[in-house]
């Protein structure tokens, strides 16, 4: 029978399991946070196990990463704990091995991790607080827009004259945002304008790293398609992509280590 | 041991009790610029003001600007808020932009009968030497004056002994995490060096004498990684003792309040405040100083040699001008000589910002392979 | 990879050396149709700035200003080349004529290249913060040194040959990041430190200071000061200080005849070009502006709403949106803590009292004045309550830039004290000076504008029109 090793990876706003057999990952499963990690840990991890027809005691060796990872070892749910920094690396530096440099954009922060071949954490640096940089800043302009978060990106390929929001201050940004509305601009502009700011809040991250090639994107926001090609345009280079769901990454990271502590390979 | 954290986290705590009951003038300054023997050679009690750790400012928000080191509002809230009320005067130097601001603030707000400034030059030279000696002689003037007191040659000569005496026994306790057992984490380490500020220096002494007869039958801490850290003042021993958990033990650090505070050998010869004022001077490892970085990086460098960290973590408190700058290049110049770094800005106190931070410490471990 | 920020050639310095090449090839007096042709060529950013200089109410007195700048640019870069010259850096808190005096230095003044300079440039100084934020230096520092230092660090600019470093302790920020690009580019730095005692004691050790300051410049540059050329060139400060005063009498009548942005143009000169004819002229050009106006009763509003002392600086980002339109609406700028440089006059009777003077410049200079002293808001205070009063001033603002901690860190004392002192309300307004991305115009001009609908237009006016015709008198109108 297969050696199983388990990820958790329980973030601010979403939770994931992961299940990994000794070569590929045998499933995967998704979830909103409940209030307390651990509830998040316990639920997510059934679910992927009822998916797999698995039981908790299967599980070699489990890492848990993300905010709520110290407490959910405390509980016995794992028996290690990493930064989701490195699981981030890991993860993605596994699905695309030619991958070196990996930008994780999430609701709260972003960060930009580089790595070696073997997924090893080279070097970081994160966003600080600021929530320019962030899935919340994107959140707070689609609202301000009136639109869904997941209608952002689409609605940048719309745009005739994008316009210039002269700051990069998210409260300031949406008082210009307004006084863009009230002026009868376009949403598609606005839209485009905001998904630049974004990309070059990131790309701020990305010089300090020293990025190096392949580069891939992880977390929400490399769901948002005008983020994305923003980010191609200002790194001369096309961002690799993945088989799997970008939310994923850090368990699966997190799941990797879990399979070099525990002895697998 | 007794508990060092406990006791550093009181205000006022034991020592100011008993001053208060034996009469002794209690003087409040804030940086390492200002020489503490001056004051022990006149019986005061001198008291380093600290922020606590507190985050409410909002008294102090009324002075300060939001844009303003929280370091500096805290201490300003806690003064505002009299608790630091206990102290007979008020002793202010130009550190930094800050915290000339919190004094000015403080001493406009909140008065104290007795207010005086040493003005610490920004370079080292004769000529700021020699400016530096006669800011000692008016410091020492004013208080004689203000207190009716007298300040003897002879006092100055023994308060510089027993001071030397206490560098001597702290630096025992500081450097005893140098070989590979560490014994003392940098939390408690931390508390020992806000104790060194907050403690009469004949209590202080006592309380390192009870520090060396104990640590070493302590079990030694286990770790993954040994971590110099560097950077703002701070006397947050609770973020130290937090980013400790996560499996870096601190062996080392650049802190004014911690490695800065061990000064070099003064002149032998000549007046107490001559001598005084060069060790002073000439031994300020802070980056309100020009001209001076040279001399920065090597104290750096010889913490790093003998201490021997895996890798060094930089903070800078959000809006500290001086300590903002210093890291870009003292990080731009580690790195090349193959030392890991990791750079942090911080909320001075906040609670809720350790848990970003301790993520990124850990993250670091896991970059040094540990 | 790196996004390319800067590449080679696109340096701040030389970009506006480029720029300022253009416009020193323009006529000196441009109808509106020249106007709309140049505009027509220009990039958005560049566009917008000078327009608003080439407004017909100032259009010749900005040509000349723009036409002064570039001259003393293009010198800055040929001195740099010249082997027998010296071309140093110096901060804004720094007099220039202390370099002027010798015949082989020039001096480039830092914040007026990454202020005034970067903002006519298409994208302003952006590019080079976003270099330096992505090399990890912190957000809050100052956006003009900022600037500088991104420039600087992308390894494409123009490099001087020394900097100089004028009171340390008086500005952290400004202080600490010329340090490092001293270390960066690998020049040398002379520094000029300032007790913060403003006595007797403190200035004597200040002009020992500077005799050591001026001993190491002699050794740098090559030269040893001469008295003639000393006297040639503060005799050419003097007669720019009187025409200062001059000028200053002139703020006095109200409506205000003299245009909002001769106050950017008052420090521009001050802080590029005293000591040499050009400040003379330009100085003279903004009086005589300003009398015909006061003569004619010209006043580009129905009438004067505010008149506002701005307690430390504007905003440079935006001239359209910021000195006309506040003009255009009656409120008017009665210069700032830059531009009421209050110079003083050389006695140019021997190289001892002009080297004495040059120290006293360097104490009295303006923010060292106030922030370099033993209390930084007691000169403060007096200062602009003096000024407040002497332009019977209704308001005063301060645009709380951001990264100047000082000014910060004693506003609360220095509103309350100002307000207790002249009677006149303090708004105080909280946007970076330099860096549009911090708080966008529209958002200071709303705030502008209800400070002076509700709180200063209540207050009343200040018996306004004897004023103006006491100056009258005083002017000989």
């Amino acid at each position: 029978m297969a050696v199983l090793f388990g990820g958790i990876d329980v973030g601010s706003l979403t939770a994931q399991a992961v299940v990994l057999d000794n070569g590929d990952i045998a499933g995967s499963a998704s979830i909103g946070v409940k209030p307390n990690p651990l509830d998040s840990a316990r639920t997510v991890l059934m679910a992927v196990l009822e998916q797999t027809g698995l039981e908790p005691g299967d599980l070699h060796f489990t890492v848990s990463t993300g905010y709520g990872r110290e407490q959910v070892q405390k509980e016995g749910l794992s028996q290690a704990n990493i930064s989701e920094i490195t699981a981030h690396g890991k993860g993605a530096q596994w699905l695309l091995p030619s991958v070196r440099t990996v930008i994780d954009i999430g609701g709260q922060d972003a960060k930009v991790i580089r790595v070696n071949e073997k997924g090893d954490l080279e070097d970081f640096v994160m966003n600080d607080k600021c929530a320019a940089g962030t899935g919340r800043f994107l959140e707070v302009m689609a609202r301000t827009l009136g639109v869904g978060l997941e209608e952002l990106g689409p609605l940048s390929f719309q745009a005739r004259n994008p316009l210039e929001l002269s700051t990069r201050c998210s409260i300031y940004c949406e008082t210009e945002v307004l006084h863009y509305l009230q002026r009868g601009a376009d949403k598609a502009d606005i839209a485009a304008s905001v998904n630049r700011t974004m990309a070059e809040r990131v790309m701020a991250l990305v010089r300090r790293v020293g990025a190096q090639k392949e580069i891939t994107m992880t977390g929400g926001v490399a769901k948002n398609v005008a983020v994305r090609k923003e980010l191609e345009r200002l790194l001369g280079i096309r961002l690799v992509e993945y088989r799997v769901d970008s939310q994923i990454v850090g368990a699966l990271g997190a799941a990797l280590v879990a399979r070099e502590m525990g002895g697998g390979r | 041991m007794m508990d060092l954290k406990k006791l550093a986290s009181e205000l006022p705590n034991r020592y100011v009790e008993e001053a208060r009951e034996r009469g002794t003038k209690i003087i409040g300054y804030a940086c390492l610029a200002t020489p503490r023997e001056v004051f022990d050679a006149g019986g005061f009690f001198p008291y380093r003001i600290r922020g606590m750790s507190v985050t409410r400012t909002e008294l102090a928000d009324a002075w300060l600007s939001r844009f303003n080191c929280g370091f500096c509002r805290s201490c300003l809230q806690l003064a505002l808020e009299g608790a630091y009320d206990f102290f007979d005067g008020l002793v202010e130097t130009n550190g930094c932009d800050h915290l000339r601001g919190m004094f000015e603030n403080w001493q406009y707000a909140h008065p104290r009968d007795f207010f005086h400034y040493i003005r610490v030059p920004h370079l080292t030279n004769q000529d700021s030497m020699d400016w530096f000696v006669e800011e000692l002689e008016l410091l020492k003037e004013a208080l004689e004056k203000h207190f009716e007191v007298s300040i003897t040659e002879e006092d100055l000569l023994a308060a510089m002994s027993l001071q030397g005496d206490i560098a001597d026994k702290l630096r025992r306790v500081y450097e005893s995490r140098w070989g590979d057992e560490v014994r003392v984490s940098g939390g408690e380490i931390l508390a020992l060096m806000t104790l060194e500020g907050s403690a009469p220096a004949e209590d202080f002494s006592r309380l390192l004498d009870e520090v060396l007869a104990e640590y070493p039958s302590r079990p030694p801490l286990k770790y993954r990684a040994r971590l110099m850290l560097g950077g703002s003042a701070t006397d947050e021993i609770e973020l130290v003792s937090e980013l400790e958990s996560v499996g870096g033990a601190v062996v080392a650090d650049s802190f004014c309040f911690g490695g800065r505070i061990f000064r070099g050998e003064e002149p032998l010869d000549g007046p107490p405040l001559r001598r005084l004022a060069h060790r002073y001077l000439y031994n300020l490892m802070c980056p309100r100083m020009f001209d001076d970085y040279a001399r920065r990086k090597a104290f750096i460098d010889d913490l790093i040699e003998r201490s021997r960290p895996d890798g060094v973590v930089l903070f800078h408190n959000k809006f500290c001008d001086l300590h903002g700058v210093e890291n870009v290049k003292l990080r731009m110049d580690l790195e090349k000589q193959g030392v890991p770094v990791l750079t942090l800005e911080k909320e001075y106190g906040a609670a809720a910002d350790i848990g970003r931070l301790k993520t990124r410490v850990q993250a670091f471990l896991e970059r040094l392979g540990k | 990879m790196s996004g390319h920020a800067v590449r080679p050639g696109e340096g701040l310095f030389d970009r506006i050396s480029n720029l300022v090449r253009v416009i020193l090839r323009v006529k000196d007096d441009l109808s509106d149709e020249e106007v709309e042709g140049l505009l027509r060529a220009l990039p958005a950013d560049t566009r917008r700035n000078i327009e608003a200089l080439l407004n017909p109410r100032f259009r010749r007195e900005s040509i000349l200003f723009m036409k002064m700048i570039g001259r003393w640019v293009v010198e800055g870069e040929e001195a740099a080349r010249d082997p027998r010259r010296r071309t140093i850096l110096v901060p804004f808190n720094f007099p220039p004529e202390v370099i002027y005096v010798f015949r082989r230095g020039f001096p480039l003044t830092c914040e007026v290249l990454t202020t005034l300079g970067v903002s006519m440039l298409e994208g302003q100084g952006e590019r080079y913060w976003d270099y330096a934020m992505g090399l990890g230096v912190p957000d809050f520092l100052c956006s003009s040194s900022t600037i500088e230092l991104g420039s600087i660090l992308s390894g494409c600019d123009f490099k001087p040959q020394a900097l100089v470093q004028s009171a340390p302790g008086a500005c952290d920020a400004n202080s600490k990041i010329h340090e490092l690009v001293s270390h960066l580019m690998e020049v040398p730095q002379f520094i000029l430190e300032k007790p913060t005692e403003g006595g007797a004691r403190g200035k004597e050790l200040h002009r020992r200071y500077f005799r050591r300051f001026i001993s190491q410049l002699e050794g740098f540059i090559g030269e040893e000061l001469d008295e003639g050329h000393m006297r040639e060139v503060l005799e050419a400060a003097n007669a720019a200080t009187d025409l200062y005063y001059d000028f200053y009498e002139l703020h006095k009548a109200s409506p205000c005849p003299v245009p909002n942005i001769f106050s950017l143009f008052t420090y521009g000169t001050r802080f590029t070009s005293w000591g040499r004819p050009d400040a003379v002229e330009m100085m003279r050009a903004m009086v005589e502006r300003s009398r015909r106006r006061l003569e004619a009763g010209d006043y580009p509003a129905e009438r004067e709403v505010a008149r506002c002392v701005w307690l430390y600086i504007g905003y440079y980002f935006d001239f359209l949106g910021f000195f006309n339109w506040m003009e255009e609406r009656g409120i008017t700028y009665l210069n700032d803590v830059l531009s009421l440089c209050q110079p003083m006059r050389y006695d140019t009777s021997s190289k001892q009292s002009m080297l004495d003077g040059l120290a006293e410049a360097v104490f009295e200079y303006p923010m060292t004045r106030q922030m370099g002293a033993d209390s930084m808001s007691a000169l403060w205070v007096e200062d602009m309550s003096r000024f407040i009063r002497d332009m019977g001033a209704n308001c005063a603002v301060y645009s709380g830039h951001h990264a100047c901690k000082q000014t910060q860190s004693v506003i609360g004392q220095v509103r309350g004290e100002i307000n207790r002192l002249t009677g006149v309300p303090v708004l105080c307004l909280s946007g970076d000076s330099w860096i549009r991305r911090m708080t966008p115009t529209s958002v200071l001009q709303e705030e502008l504008t209800s400070f002076v609908d509700h709180v200063v237009s209540k207050k009343g006016k200040r018996g306004r029109r004897s004023e103006q015709e006491k100056t009258r008198q005083r002017q000989g109108g």
